[in-house]
């Protein structure tokens, strides 16, 4: 990876406009820190080609002007920018407070000063009021009706049809990113862990990296071949329960029986072979803690094959039922234009168009020396987004199989240095798109961790998805997104 | 098409665990173990120092009064880290048998006696009153609502497969229901968070008597690794009244089913 960072500068705000309007360059990341002298900065990542991640920080000491207006993937971070920091950005459309929902008070911003016991406060939430004949409003959740993480949906709907959706999120916020701070650094993938359990082994491998690329600590090439295992069958299990997920949302119970038994084979093989199904424990910086020897790589192998095969021929007979190609088809369309301006990452972004894969763009660990086809898609609708599920599969099979038969020797940890004060940053593809972490180190333990993830992207796209659907399609179209509610709202 | 689909899954072999391998076990859920015979002071020492939260503690107190310490491992603030595991010269394993699911809040710590080396046993406490009304008003036809306050979704993750066909809940005449109003037991996961402790709290009243809470994960029952974050209120019981206490980082589906069963049988 490629990255370059630039000195501080009051410019720099004009330069992250420059780089973002001039052509190919997609906003990553905008959050805040403190600097060691007490005052704040303002860190914008960009993507500049698809190919080098450019970090732009500069001091502020008042208001910035805001993004959103120009680059309107910029709309939640700048929003957690203030509520996190008390940074106001100036000409934003939307200033309401994002995770501080109306029990805190306004002038609250934990992230620099003492956000423990404060006490209730009262507010009001408003929502965007769609007004016209016959016009409804919807309002689900946050307690929704399935085995699912909180949220509030807000429809507005003429009879069945849709008319615009407002999202309400962050009820799971935990405060993550405060908690990272002051943690020894060899204790953060724990926390990282616990941002988005089922895709833990992601999380904690952005985490490790970032610290390893601030230590400038390179991982034996044994603990990078145990990370991609790990990382691909993370991606695997999601998009397998996913694509089961998808038939259980049109009715079809078998095979979300039948992939859900898919999934628990893969997980219980995770428990065989590395005593953790989640692979929670797992990567640590430095590398991993768990070895894993020729003759059970060679069975691990037998058992992702066989899942795969069985993945793939049920994958193809769900495809050739026409009940589930009329609900699956032309549902929940987002466009290649929407996608771009919010900065879409992942499987979404893949399947409306934009072929974006940090394994192949900014390429980390073993990624480094393998080529990764990238299935992409331009209908963007439900079906293209469960056909890129079905695509990838087959390719982390792929990845698994060719690495579990080369696996190196040696060790599978290096210690790491405590005494420099460096910053680190790294991304990974996670099973949801683009994961990254952004790392500033003190004495061995963490002065600040930010975290990119790929559902804080991707969430604010499924308002645009949803208009002339019908409101009974939601859940579908929702899945079909299978964003993290606590991986956005950490 | 259809029938291929139904064809294939008709054909394939069955994969149901039986319930004697089901209950009490705990294969993959990293939870740790004391071997008493190999525990020394030093030992101890080095495991209570690397657990980052604080899962493991040494009564001083005991200390004072027989001259004796006492190694306490409380299963509810264990996320299964295995540190102390890896640190342990053996004393410490990674169990794959582990009861203290569906447990009393005591019944969640266990204590070694040092010098002895030998576990402290406790007496198991009784059984809520709830759950003896909704035994014998139920049997085990139990209405369960999942309520999520603040998890990071791995709890709700292993929820889900208690429904695939290993585990299959449903052949005990559990179910998972669409809302609190048609619960006999709310089950409940995450370290309940500031935005969450309201809704939760209206789940609660919203779910008819005799009603049963139970506390799941590391996170439910003491609030976990997010103990002390500004945005988190505490574990489930700092807002409503809890039954009983799954543990684990996340409990692995055959720990939810032995809590949720302890829980209804209450032993």
């Amino acid at each position: 990876m490629t990255t370059t960072a630039y000195g501080a500068s009051q410019s720099t705000f004009h330069q992250a406009v420059e780089l973002l309007r001039a052509g190919n360059a997609r906003l990553v990341s905008l959050f805040g820190s403190v600097n060691d002298d007490g005052t704040r900065r303002v860190h914008y990542i960009i993507d500049v080609d698809d190919c080098e991640y450019r970090i732009l920080s500069s001091a502020v000491t008042g208001p910035v002007p805001s993004l959103t207006a120009i680059i309107p993937a910029a709309a939640w971070y700048e929003r957690e920018l203030h509520d996190q920091y008390g940074i106001e950005c100036q000409g934003h459309p939307d200033p309401r407070p994002l995770m501080l929902h109306e029990n805190w008070p306004p002038d609250i911003h934990p992230m620099v000063e003492d956000a423990l016991h404060v006490p209730l406060a009262q507010g009001e939430y408003r929502f965007l009021e769609v007004r016209g004949e016959g016009v409804c409003e919807v309002p689900v959740g946050p307690v929704h009706a399935g085995i699912i993480e909180p949220g509030h949906f807000r429809f507005s709907v003429v009879g069945d049809t849709v008319l615009h959706l407002e999202l309400r999120h962050f009820y799971t916020h935990k405060g993550t990113e405060k908690l990272f701070e002051k943690t020894p650094a060899m204790n953060g993938a724990m926390i990282a862990e616990s941002v988005s359990g089922d895709n833990c082994f992601a999380h904690a491998v952005a985490y490790c990296q970032a610290v390893e690329n601030a230590y400038e600590v390179s991982v034996p090439p044994k603990a990078q071949a145990i990370r991609l295992i790990g990382l691909e069958l993370e991606r695997m299990m999601a998009h397998i329960a996913d694509v089961g997920a998808l038939c259980g949302d049109v009715g079809f119970a078998v095979p979300a029986a039948y992939n859900s038994r898919i999934k628990e084979a893969l997980l219980r093989a995770s428990t065989r072979f590395f005593r953790t199904r989640f692979w929670r424990g797992i990567a640590v910086p430095g590398g991993v803690t768990h070895n894993l020897s020729p003759e059970n790589a060679r069975e691990l192998s037998g058992i992702v094959t066989s899942a795969a095969e069985d993945f793939a021929q049920m994958a193809r007979s769900i495809l050739d039922t026409p009940s589930v190609q009329n609900r699956f088809e032309t549902t929940g369309i987002l466009g290649r234009e929407a996608a771009r301006s919010l900065a879409v990452v992942g499987p979404a972004a893949r399947a409306s168009g934009l072929k974006l894969d940090v394994r192949h763009d900014h390429p980390y660990g073993l990624y480094r020396e393998i080529a990764i086809d990238v299935p992409g898609y331009h209908y963007g609708d439900v079906m293209a987004r469960a056909r890129i599920r079905i695509d990838e599969t087959a390719v982390s099979r792929r990845l698994i199989c060719d690495t579990l038969e080369r696996l190196p020797n040696g060790p599978i940890c290096v210690p790491l240095p405590s005494s420099a004060n460096p910053e680190g940053v790294s991304a990974v593809e996670s099973p949801r798109g683009e994961l990254l972490y952004w790392v500033k180190l003190r004495e061995g333990r963490i002065a600040r961790c930010h975290i990119k993830s790929p559902s804080f992207q991707n969430w604010p796209a499924l308002p645009l998805a949803m208009p002339g659907n019908i409101i009974a399609d939601f859940p579908l179209i929702n899945k079909s997104f299978n964003l993290s509610y606590s991986g956005c709202d950490r | 098409m259809i029938g291929d689909v139904v064809k294939r899954s008709l054909e394939s072999p069955t994969v149901l665990i039986s319930v004697a391998d089901l209950l009490g076990d705990a294969s993959g859920s990293r939870m740790p173990d004391v071997r008493a015979e190999l525990l020394t002071e030093t030992i101890a020492r080095h495991v209570v120092d690397a657990c980052p939260t604080s899962a493991l503690t040494m009564e001083e107190h005991e200390a004072k009064i027989s001259g004796r310490r006492h190694l306490l491992l409380n299963y509810g603030e264990c996320i299964g880290c295995s540190r102390c595991v890896q640190i342990s010269e053996g004393a410490l394993l990674n169990t794959d048998k582990f009861s203290r699911c569906g447990v009393a809040k005591e019944g969640l710590i266990r204590r070694w006696d040092i010098q002895n080396r030998a576990e402290v046993m406790q007496e198991e406490p009784a059984l809520s009153e709830a759950a003896k009304q909704i035994r014998s008003l139920l049997g085990r036809a139990l209405n369960i609502r999942q309520v999520d306050a603040g998890s990071c979704n791995g709890c709700e993750a292993e929820i889900t497969a208690l429904t695939n066909p290993y585990y299959d809940l449903e052949r005990f005449g559990i179910h998972f229901v669409a809302s609190p109003k048609h619960a006999d037991m709310l089950l409940v996961t995450g370290p309940v968070t500031r935005n969450m402790a309201h809704a939760l709290k209206q789940a609660f009243d919203a779910t008819p008597s005799p009603k049963l809470v139970v506390a799941v994960g590391a996170c439910g029952c003491s609030g976990g690794i997010f103990c002390g974050s500004h945005a988190v209120v505490g574990p489930v019981d700092a807002v409503i009244p809890v039954d009983g206490y799954i543990p684990g980082c996340p409990p692995t589906p055959a720990m939810l089913l032995t809590g949720i069963l302890r829980v209804l049988r209450g032993h």
